[in-house]
């Protein structure tokens, strides 16, 4: 197994999902994946791999948004819209997408170095790690982390509560 | 001990202090009880926002056209970029092998004709049974295509050294000896249509050739050429002959390539290879009217410093030394009363 398959299998399912919660659709976050382990080949060594990685990965979707921040910023609204208006046959499954628009929405409140943080945390990254994927101070990682994790829960209790007055309000 | 920060309460529940912080933060939390309450919470919002997140997994396919990363090119439009070329590239090497076959077939006839392999390099290979077009292109320049010089090369080998295969690693090395005749070892874009000889269809060939007057010379072009000024004659139908004539201006030392680059390596030791070995340097000849002679595959030159100018004049053709010597002499003549010519528009 080469070094770049070894790479791969470690952490291409933390990294596209890592992408996913990031970037709200799957198959980008595959594309921004092989990019990430197309650049790793290309380096002769890398000290910290899942930080590297991490960081290139958050780098590519950072210069890719900036690039065109405002057409993707159209085209996630329309998504968001389409997937609010999906009507599913089943009950659990409407509930399922009504969570994830409202997971997304909270999320994207977030300000950029939380959420980074936050969803590297949640793939195992170590407080030294996000630090060096976010070039931040290894001493801030916890305030950021614990920041990030108040307001995220803090915005989907708000929007679930509004949720459930709208639903309140459609039955009366 | 103060009151435990948020930030402190994450990174103990997280596992990233020093076992030293981490004893002192869990000993404070078991008397403190706000911070055992802070830290409650802390553990709720961890276990909240992993299950907000995991909420995000199930997300939708394409829903975001992925222009960004997909600015890739598709494989598949390097895999026709490739298949173009490697049809083109076969193409020009069919067709240039083509044109040395025809030539190698001519000169095994005439080698038949004289039972002598050496005499039939230096007999003149004429051919006057093929078209050639008029429109020469620069044979190679400081930026020869690998493929162009290699045809030339091709082209200018003896027939029976003449291979098929490209060697790349020579063709620096074969552009410097092009380059430093400054004559194109064959005439150049000779687009040669005509079907393989008899012998005996040569051999009249020949004794036409030989008993041929001179007619008037015929500029069919001048290619360009980095460093020289090169001119194409028509001497017979279907015969040419190049005369290199280097310009004041040296560009030929300034121009800097990777083919240049190679070049002087090959300089350094131009006479090794025996290609190399029948290719003049073009300094200027000691001598004031003497003229050298120097043939390389079929192709000779002789060389001879201008009356005028002091440059050194080099005439290339297929034919026999004292052939080209006679076109030397009309050429001269011809350029004598070019020069007149313009003195008396021109005082």
């Amino acid at each position: 197994m080469t070094d770049v398959e070894r790479l791969f299998r470690t952490y291409n399912a933390a990294l596209v999902r890592y992408l996913t919660r990031r970037l709200g659709d799957r198959d980008w976050a595959e594309e921004v994946a092989q990019e990430t382990f197309v650049r790793a080949l290309r380096q002769t060594s890398i000290q910290n791999e899942r930080a590297w990685l991490f960081a290139v990965a958050t780098n590519l979707v950072r210069d890719e948004a900036r690039k065109d921040m405002r057409r993707r910023k159209h085209l996630a609204l329309l998504a968001e819209q389409e997937r609010e208006e999906v009507v599913e046959p089943e009950e659990t499954t409407l509930e399922r997408a009504q969570e994830a628009a409202m997971a997304r929405k909270a999320v994207d409140a977030l300000a950029e170095r939380d959420r980074l943080a936050l969803l590297m945390r949640e793939e195992g990254l170590d407080y030294n790690e996000i630090a060096e994927a976010l070039q931040l101070a290894p001493g801030s990682v916890g305030t950021t982390l614990s920041r990030a994790r108040r307001r995220l829960v803090e915005s989907y209790e708000t929007l679930q509560k509004s949720r459930e007055e709208r639903e309140k309000n459609a039955a009366s | 001990m103060q009151h435990l920060d948020e930030g402190t309460i994450h990174s103990w529940l997280d596992g990233a202090l020093s076992a030293d912080e981490a004893a002192r933060v869990e000993a404070h939390v078991k008397e403190c009880p706000q911070c055992a309450a802070a830290v409650a919470e802390a553990r709720g919002f961890i276990a909240a926002s992993s299950r907000i997140l995991t909420a995000l997994d199930n997300a939708p396919r394409g829903v975001i056209p992925a222009a960004a990363p997909a600015r890739r090119i598709d494989p598949m439009v390097w895999r026709i970029a490739a298949t173009v070329m490697v049809v083109a590239a076969g193409t020009l090497v069919v067709f240039r092998n083509g044109v040395g076959t025809t030539k190698t077939d001519q000169a095994a006839v005439q080698t038949a004709a004289t039972s002598s392999s050496a005499v039939a390099l230096k007999a003149p290979i004429h051919d006057e049974g093929t078209v050639t077009t008029a429109e020469p292109t620069t044979p190679v320049r400081t930026k020869a295509l690998p493929g162009a010089a290699n045809a030339a090369r091709a082209l200018s080998k003896p027939p029976a050294m003449e291979k098929r295969g490209v060697a790349t690693g020579e063709v620096g090395a074969n552009a410097q000896v092009a380059r430093s005749q400054n004559v194109p070892a064959a005439p150049p874009a000779v687009q040669t249509f005509a079907q393989p000889m008899s012998a005996a269809a040569a051999g009249a060939v020949a004794m036409d050739a030989a008993t041929e007057q001179p007619r008037a010379l015929k500029v069919v072009g001048t290619p360009r050429t980095v460093g020289a000024k090169v001119t194409l004659y028509e001497v017979a139908p279907g015969d040419t002959v190049t005369l290199t004539e280097p310009v004041a201006v040296q560009l030929l030392q300034s121009v800097v390539t990777g083919v240049a680059g190679q070049s002087k390596a090959a300089a350094a030791a131009p006479m090794r290879r025996a290609d190399a070995a029948a290719v003049s340097a073009p300094e200027p000849s000691v001598g004031a009217q003497a003229s050298r002679v120097e043939s390389a595959k079929a192709v000779t030159t002789i060389s001879w410093p201008d009356p005028v100018t002091g440059n050194l004049l080099k005439l290339s053709g297929r034919m026999p030394a004292a052939r080209l010597q006679e076109i030397r002499l009309r050429i001269e003549h011809e350029r004598a009363a070019a020069a007149a010519e313009a003195t008396r528009r021109n005082p």
